[in-house]
């Protein structure tokens, strides 16, 4: 196995084998030729696209893009994984080459953010399209721990640098504020509300 | 035919509101609306309302209509999609021209939940991913944990996840008729699916404790050996399931109306089905003979006999017959199980507090929707550090557009209940 | 004025109006039926708490319909979508006008009834088409639309099936019909082919399974009456079961002999008992056909639309002109 992968000397490197994974890492320009070469040559015969996954290494570190491939004519899988930058996370799709990588791809894009040159249907597939963060990043977290993340929230409770303290409590605390009236407001006379109940909602005293 | 400038974005129905109603206010001589307060965060009017992303070349291919053209939501409530699920039909009257299926109703983000979690409470985040092989949720995780950890699972262990393993897949496989026959209005399979179905849970539940999400893998076994109650309910089961089957085969398989309806109906070739990703009965079915437990055996199974079935067709005719086959074959692998079956421990010895070296494994198994597969890296810690499932039903979806455009909105339904999507594992 | 006139016109308002209060009662006997029925074939109990062995249910279920919200899509056709339950709704109750329940029991026996049945059932397809457009919905549309196709396709075998046993007899009346196989017999068994071509168009004239792709509810969700709640639903639902009550009433008189007994005897038994006898063998043999289509629709799944126009073009319709010259050249040739 090891044997047949060594055709690729000057993309693949780090080769890995396990007891029924072969594993390879190639450079991110030669995905493409790389995994055709895979797919179509008769000695590999990887005809089948298992899966296609997307790694976050951390903060500083890259993302990586990992390929699974079948074939009949070898016994293992092959697993070939191909870095990605953090800064500016584009990798060519395999889309032209099995159409099943379109949905693998849209939600590597939707929930670490790498953009996948030649995918004619770059969109979000879980999240809503307007949805700006990607969920499975490392540095992704919850509004709760917003003031730790660095990668950007959509809600701007998330996003620390846009509070504005002052205007709070001034609008809350001032008696100047004025508010105007809600067309929705349903009038219901003082007499409906028994012991001084300012409101039909039972939720808490009144 | 006229054509919609494809430079013009849909516009969003909050857009719409708003726009409107500036231009009624300005008609009317008022100004803009006093801001409600209470409804703007601090610093919201710095960065805006977040936009729409701008339309991909399919979207724009898909959104735009010609004369005559109409676009029709099978919303995600829906009585026929499996789950929450929408598509959007572009229709020319009866006849659908193009397909997008718009997912993600169903996220529950599992894949970051079980970062967090230990490696045994991973095994019960994963339960309700595809929700009606539960067992087959937990068998690739199980195996890739295996592989991190360098243990193997007792042979006992291996028989007995084998057997809930074939067990799971018969009543999935049962169920996919029924919904088939459902989704094309008869009533009555469905409700004898549900029979059988029946059966098969309260089997499971008395080995495992729970009738559908069953949590009962554990990294290096199972968690509870068969028992009395188990085998003997078994027993019973095993004498009437060919029956309780056959019945409602007969329903469906020789009905006119049903093959009028399925024959010829979403053929998907091989080449196709090949390069979508398309795997399991759905792949079989357009023939080509790939099946995980033989391609790469896993567990038990290269000490089991039994055929991968293929079919000719691929339309949705032949994926049904192809899971009525199926659940014969694994009726007969049942009984070899239980024949083979060895005694000993079923679970390995693994410590309390489990930390595997750092590593990445790969573990795959026949789903009955297809190959299903965990891709688990670990840096040594008590958690994983990246948990990927890859779902089948979630890759089979693609197809949809492929098979669907030409036939009427009633064959959307037939096609989609062939391709047997389960919602929770296409949206994770 | 004349007396006699005076009379009958009092004798048919009464008539009509028993049989529009008829329909409501028979409206919930035969969905208590098809709930029971269904659940049993499908091994499963049905509804059996509501009143004594849930008999109550449908009637419960129509008290619901009353109290549910009436709700009208906002950019709905207000008259329209009001309008089109009233006249689904009357076209299934005055097409009961003339079925012959029981020797004299008929609330108006027109000598052109054949004509009059099959013209009043045809507003049905007026209603639901109404139905579909007035909702602004796409799937009401694409429902109306599907219903409008298919009911209008198999009006023409269903008429021209009854043709055939409309010259065996000679008259257009339902009661010279019912008369006339008092004399001659059945006419399932002169009319073997005219039967099942009137079995099947009838099914799929009053959208009942395998022909129910009007509201096929896993793809258009309920077609045309998907916007309708309370009682307009009400109204529709109603119909629907009121039409196969009609449907199969008319396929006993046409073809089984209305309230005859299968027997030559009692000939001809006066008065009280006599109604009594004949009442008990009409709705007897109604509801045995009523049965029948109910399990049509526990086993067997839809027929596609293109497939059911097929059906209608392709194979009923000249069956049912075969039909028509057969038996027209049989009643001259052997002076039936």
């Amino acid at each position: 196995m090891r044997l047949i992968v060594e055709r690729f000397p000057e993309t693949a490197r780090d080769l890995w084998t396990d007891e029924d994974t072969v594993e390879v890492q190639i450079a991110r320009g030669s995905v493409v030729e790389t995994l055709r070469t895979l797919r179509d040559d008769s000695q590999f015969g990887f005809f089948m696209l298992a899966d296609a996954a997307a790694v976050d290494y951390g903060v500083g570190n890259q993302f990586e893009v990992v390929y699974h491939l079948y074939s009949d004519k070898h016994p293992a899988w092959l697993r070939v994984r191909v870095p990605v930058e953090r800064a500016n996370p584009r990798t060519p799709s395999v889309t032209g080459l099995w159409t099943g990588a379109m949905f693998h791809e849209r939600e590597m894009y939707d929930m670490m953010g790498i953009v996948f040159e030649g995918n004619r249907d770059l969109r979000r597939i879980y999240m809503s399209p307007d949805y700006r963060s990607f969920p499975q990043r490392k540095d992704f977290l919850l509004p709760d721990d917003a003031a730790d993340s660095s990668a950007a929230g959509v809600n701007p409770l998330e996003r620390p640098e846009t509070w504005d303290l002052t205007t709070f409590s001034r609008e809350l605390t001032s008696s100047a504020a004025t508010y105007p009236p809600l067309d929705t407001q349903v009038d219901v006379p003082a007499e409906a509300y028994p012991h001084g109940q300012e409101s039909a909602d039972k939720s808490r005293p009144a | 035919m006229t054509a919609v400038d494809p430079e013009t974005r849909i516009p969003d129905p909050i857009d719409v509101d708003a726009a409107e109603e500036a231009r009624l206010r300005a008609a009317a001589g008022l100004g803009p609306p006093a801001p409600v307060p209470g409804s703007e965060y601090a610093g919201f009017e710095l960065i805006g309302v977040p936009d729409r992303p701008p339309q991909t070349e399919r979207e724009r291919e898909m959104y735009t209509l010609e004369e005559g053209e109409m676009l029709l939501n099978m919303g995600p409530q829906h009585p026929s999609t499996h789950g929450v699920m929408r598509l959007v039909v572009k229709l020319r009257g009866e006849v659908v021209t193009d397909l997008d299926p718009v997912l993600g109703y169903l996220h529950r983000g599992i894949e970051k939940l079980c970062e967090n979690a230990t490696y045994t409470t991973v095994l019960t985040y994963v339960d309700p991913m595809d929700y009606l092989a539960s067992m087959h949720n937990e068998h690739a995780p199980a195996i890739a944990f295996e592989k991190l950890f360098g243990i193997q699972a007792p042979p006992r262990a291996e028989y007995i996840r084998a057997l809930v393993v074939e067990l799971n897949r018969v009543f999935s496989h049962g169920l996919m008729i029924g919904f088939l026959a459902l989704d094309m209005g008869g009533l009555t399979p469905i409700l004898y699916s549900f029979i059988n179905r029946d059966d098969v849970v309260e089997l499971l539940a008395s080995i495992s404790g729970q009738r559908m999400l069953f949590n009962f893998f554990r990294v290096g076994g199972v968690n509870w050996d068969v028992n009395d109650e188990f085998l003997s309910r078994l027993g019973t089961w095993h004498g009437t399931v060919l029956k309780s089957i056959g019945d409602n085969e007969k329903l469906i398989t020789e009905n006119e109306i049903f093959k009028g309806r399925t024959q010829g109906m979403g053929i998907l070739s091989a080449d196709q089905a090949i390069s979508y990703g398309v795997t399991g009965p759905n792949l079989r079915a357009s023939g080509v003979p790939f099946d995980v437990r033989k391609a790469h055996p896993y567990s038990i199974y290269d000490e089991l006999e039994f055929d991968v079935v293929i079919q000719e067709r691929g339309d949705v005719y032949a994926r049904y017959l192809q899971r009525i086959a199926e659940i014969k074959q694994s009726l007969h692998l049942i009984d070899q199980i239980m024949d083979k079956m060895p005694h000993g421990p079923v679970q390995a010895q693994v410590p309390g507090i489990i930390r595997p070296k750092p590593g990445r494994a790969y573990g795959a198994v026949e789903s009955p929707r297809g190959l299903y597969s965990v891709y688990a890296i670990s840096d040594g810690g008590p958690t994983p550090y990246r948990f990927r499932m890859r779902d089948p039903s979630f890759i089979s979806l693609q197809v949809m557009p492929l098979l669907m455009p030409g036939h009427l909105i009633a064959d959307t339904m037939a096609i989609m209940a062939s391709l047997d999507p389960v919602m929770g594992g296409v949206d994770k | 004025m004349d007396f006699s006139l005076l009379l009958g016109l009092g004798r048919f308002v009464l008539a009509t109006t028993l049989l529009l209060l008829l329909t409501v009662p028979t409206a919930f006997v035969v969905i208590q039926l098809e709930l029971k029925v269904i659940a049993l074939m499908q091994l499963r109990l049905g509804p059996n708490r509501v009143g004594p062995r849930g008999l109550f249910q449908s009637t419960i279920h129509g008290f619901k319909v009353l109290a549910k919200e009436d709700t009208v899509p906002d950019q709905a056709d207000r008259a329209t979508f009001t309008l089109a339950p009233w006249m689904v709704y009357m076209a299934a109750a005055m097409s009961m006008l003339v079925i012959p329940f029981a020797p004299g029991f008929v609330a108006a026996d027109f000598n052109i009834g054949v004509v009059y049945f099959f013209a009043i059932l045809g507003l049905s397809v007026v209603g639901l088409l109404v139905a579909g457009w007035s909702s602004y919905n796409k799937y009401s549309l694409l429902g109306g639309l599907r219903s409008a196709a298919q009911m209008v396709s198999y009006e023409i075998p269903l008429t021209l099936s009854v043709v055939g046993v409309v010259i065996l007899t000679g008259s257009l009346s339902f009661t010279q019909i019912v008369n006339h196989q008092l004399a001659h017999g059945w006419n399932v068994w002169w009319q073997l082919l005219g039967f099942p071509i009137f079995f099947i168009a009838s099914t799929a004239e009053i959208n009942r399974a395998p022909f129910d792709l009007v509201e096929a509810d896993s793809e258009i969700v309920a077609g045309p009456f998907t916007e309708y709640s309370g009682m307009r639903f009400g109204f529709f639902f109603f119909a629907e079961y009121v039409a196969l009550f009609v449907m199969s009433a008319i396929l006993v008189t046409l073809f089984f002999g209305g309230y005859l007994a299968p027997w030559p005897f009692p000939a001809q038994l006066g008065g009280f008992i006599g109604t009594l006898y004949g009442l008990i063998w009409f709705f007897a043999k109604t509801y045995f056909f009523i049965f029948v289509a109910i399990w049509m629709r526990t086993t067997l799944p839809r027929i596609r639309v293109d497939q059911l126009m097929g059906v209608a073009w392709k194979v009923l319709l000249p069956l049912s002109l075969i039909n028509l010259f057969g038996t027209a050249i049989a009643v001259v040739a052997f002076k039936l």
